[in-house]
């Protein structure tokens, strides 16, 4: 029962880390090696709006959501405007971008034990023998709300609609009037406004620090490699993987290996389905 | 004559100069450097440096250090190791330790290496370039081990705080506590993979082992790991009185924390658990830290002791200079002595040159924030938990409510520091 809800969970709060990344990189094509970055500079503005600002958490929290997407935007505009369309580039640009956002963090004096945001609820529930705290049970709530709010963006509103032609094919979607580089833009704002969200929801569980950005990539790299780059379903089925692989290598073989799970399953997708399980942009390649 | 006059005035003002003033002669004379390599984003790493700055400030406001027949003042040069990261590869760390050496020509480092790893590492560094190390930080009792395998050659290298082994000690007593007059004795261990801390669970096990306790799991988790259910539900399902915790990297110290209380594991929480130990921890973590004990190591790196007020001295010292308390993990109090101790070596030594320093360090016998400093054979600090005036010592608190309602961290072991008995949450009294 244990392995059953904190798998789910644990999974959940994966998907969360992976779902603005993952989105951004459906549409946009741009692998946002930045997005750990932009999830925890999320929670220390949330932070500060609190501490310096005297704002309540929920206040700061939507502001620094707001912020967190204006930055994604702009940084569109002001780094990967001149380099679209050169993965290799995206990716450097965007993977020292957030290095030095960390760094920026750290060396502002944002590490140790001091930083944390509050949880929207104290106290828990016990199911059946399990307890959950109702912070874990907003994460699920958060996660399970964003995925269906994102489909419904995406299938029915005229901006989804034209996130979806890019996606598909820029060539057609630019031939019908869909602006390439401010979907682009909104991709990025729209995926850094999702790190954020989920960093309100998750961050609450322990304590902030700058580290965590880079843990945060990884974990959300690991999730599209295995579900497919830019695959909602492969990213959730991916969350599921890993999550449920960590859990139960901690419960049947040692605690330590955890960090294992993510690892192999990375290893073993590579080797059988290199696009990943839900994954199309290399499928014809890998079937020639 | 006026001409003889002048010049004799000239000769009195050049000869009694110094006399009249010692402290600017001092800091205009060449510099004694103090290199500091390492981690500095961590706490361990910038309270320390704060703790070597405040005593450098001390030493150089009356006149520095005497090198000889001259004063001369400290000057402090640092290299950010960045070793207490996680993904730091310990080559990078030694690389930064080489190049503080190599560059700034340190008379001797002080607080050094953050992670054991990165300390082993280093001792033939040290040892090839001849500087007295003052480690402050890591923690592993493998550095005896590797100092025993050529004394002479890792003369150099110093500890002048405790090792793991010291604090797991600590806490192993007080679990003795808890067993005598509460009759616990179902524990199961949680412990960060790294060498310092799976030194500090195996003497809990080894003592717990040997003293009648029950062991219902012993469970190492990777560093980086920030998800403990599947130990926390091991401890419920078989009836854990007791989680005996070691951990310091800051993520998953903190969702350890709030994970523990968010589970309502019914059993009491020990160990080294610095978001539970934090003089923030309410705010940070919760109320739910009342009753949770921690060990501070060595004693004056967070927590004022009524019992010894030279901790108090320091930390007042230490807020009135940077406006704030440290926040552990912290070894600052040892980092702040290891200056002093340091600064008399150098007097008794008269000089600069390494080996007669390591002779003079050896023949240590300081009275500092963190009890009495001497050395053993291997250059490690002697510690005890019996009084400060015979070895370093360090103190295990409990948070606990006071009459205001508030809650505080009162020290509970040793008995010399104690202000109160352990108290044991109403939901275990029998």
């Amino acid at each position: 029962m244990t392995l059953l809800i904190y798998g789910i969970i644990n999974s959940v709060i994966l998907a969360l880390y992976a779902l603005g990344f993952s989105l951004c990189y459906g549409i946009s094509g741009i692998a946002n090696f930045a997005h750990g970055a932009f999830y925890i500079l999320s929670g220390f503005v949330a932070w500060n709006f609190m501490n310096a600002a005297g704002l309540p958490f929920y206040l700061a929290a939507v502001l620094a959501v707001a912020v967190t997407g204006l930055l994604g935007f702009l940084f569109y505009w002001a780094l990967l405007l001149r380099i679209r369309g050169v993965p290799l580039a995206e990716l450097i640009v965007t993977f020292a971008a957030g290095v030095g956002m960390l760094e920026l963090l750290m060396w502002r004096g944002f590490y140790g034990m001091r930083y944390s945001l509050p949880l929207f609820v104290r106290g828990g529930v016990e199911i059946g023998p399990v307890a959950v705290d109702y912070q874990r049970l907003c994460v699920l709530t958060t996660g399970v709300v964003l995925v269906v709010l994102l489909w419904f963006f995406v299938h029915h509103t005229r901006i989804g609609l034209a996130f979806r032609a890019m996606a598909q094919n820029e060539r057609t979607a630019l031939s019908i009037g869909v602006e390439s580089d401010w979907i682009g833009s909104l991709s990025l704002a729209l995926g850094s406004a999702l790190a954020a969200v989920a960093a309100m929801v998750v961050l609450p569980l322990g304590m902030m620090e700058s580290a965590i950005g880079l843990e945060v990539l990884i974990y959300a790299l690991a999730v599209a490699i295995v579900g497919g780059l830019e695959s909602t379903v492969g990213m959730v089925a991916g969350s599921f993987i890993i999550g449920f692989g960590q859990v139960a290598v901690a419960r049947y073989i040692s605690a330590k290996w955890m960090i294992i799970a993510p690892l192999a399953a990375i290893v073993l997708v590579l080797v059988i389905k290199p696009s990943g399980l839900f994954g199309k942009f290399k499928e014809l390649e890998e079937r020639v | 004559m006026k001409k003889h006059l002048f010049v004799t005035a000239l000769a009195v003002l050049f000869v009694s100069g110094p006399i009249f003033f010692p402290v600017g002669d001092a800091l205009a004379a060449e510099p004694v450097i103090i290199g500091v390599p390492t981690s500095l984003y961590t706490p361990f790493g910038s309270y320390g440096l704060k703790a070597v700055e405040l005593a450098v400030e001390e030493i150089n406001a009356q006149g520095g250090v005497t090198v000889g027949d001259e004063k001369r003042p400290f000057k402090v040069v640092v290299a950010d190791t960045r070793g207490g990261e996680p993904g730091t590869p310990v080559h990078d760390a030694l690389m930064a330790y080489e190049k503080l050496i190599t560059s700034e020509k340190p008379h001797a480092i002080v607080i050094g290496a953050f992670r054991s790893e990165v300390l082993i590492a280093a001792m033939d560094l040290v040892a090839k370039y001849k500087v007295p190390h003052l480690g402050t930080i890591a923690q592993t009792p493998r550095f005896q081990a590797q100092f025993k395998s050529d004394p002479a050659k890792y003369k150099y290298l110093f500890r002048v705080t405790t090792d793991a082994l010291v604090d797991a000690n600590y806490i192993a007593h007080t679990l003795d506590l808890l067993k005598t007059d509460y009759g616990l004795n179902k524990i199961l261990y949680i412990y960060q993979d790294t060498l310092w801390a799976e030194a500090f669970a195996g003497l809990m096990r080894k003592h717990c082992g040997e003293t009648g306790w029950t062991e219902v799991g012993y469970e190492p988790y990777a560093a980086g790991a920030s998800d403990f259910s599947p130990a926390f539900s091991k401890a419920k399902e078989n009836q854990a009185q007791v989680l005996a915790m070691v951990w310091d990297v800051p993520l998953g110290a903190g969702v350890f924390a709030k994970q523990y209380v968010a589970m309502k594991v019914p059993a009491l929480l020990i160990g080294f658990i610095p978001p539970m130990g934090s003089p923030m921890a309410v705010k940070a973590v919760g109320p739910e830290v009342e009753y949770s004990i921690t060990v501070e190591f060595p004693v004056g790196a967070t927590l004022a002791l009524a019992k010894l007020p030279k901790t108090g001295e320091f930390l007042d010292k230490f807020a009135r200079k940077y406006g704030e308390l440290p926040e552990p993990p912290a070894v600052n109090s040892s980092a702040y002595d290891a200056v002093f101790v340091l600064a008399q070596a150098i007097e008794r030594a008269g000089s600069l040159d390494p080996d007669k320093l390591v002779t003079a360090l050896e023949q240590t016998d300081y009275r500092g924030v963190s009890g009495r400093i001497r050395f053993d054979e291997n250059h490690v600090m002697v510690f005890g938990e019996t009084s400060p005036d015979e070895t370093g010592v360090c103190v295990v608190f409990q948070w606990q409510k006071g009459s205001d309602g508030q809650l505080k961290r009162v020290p509970v072991y040793p008995a010399f520091l104690a202000e109160g008995p352990i108290q044991l949450p109403p939901w275990m009294k029998k």
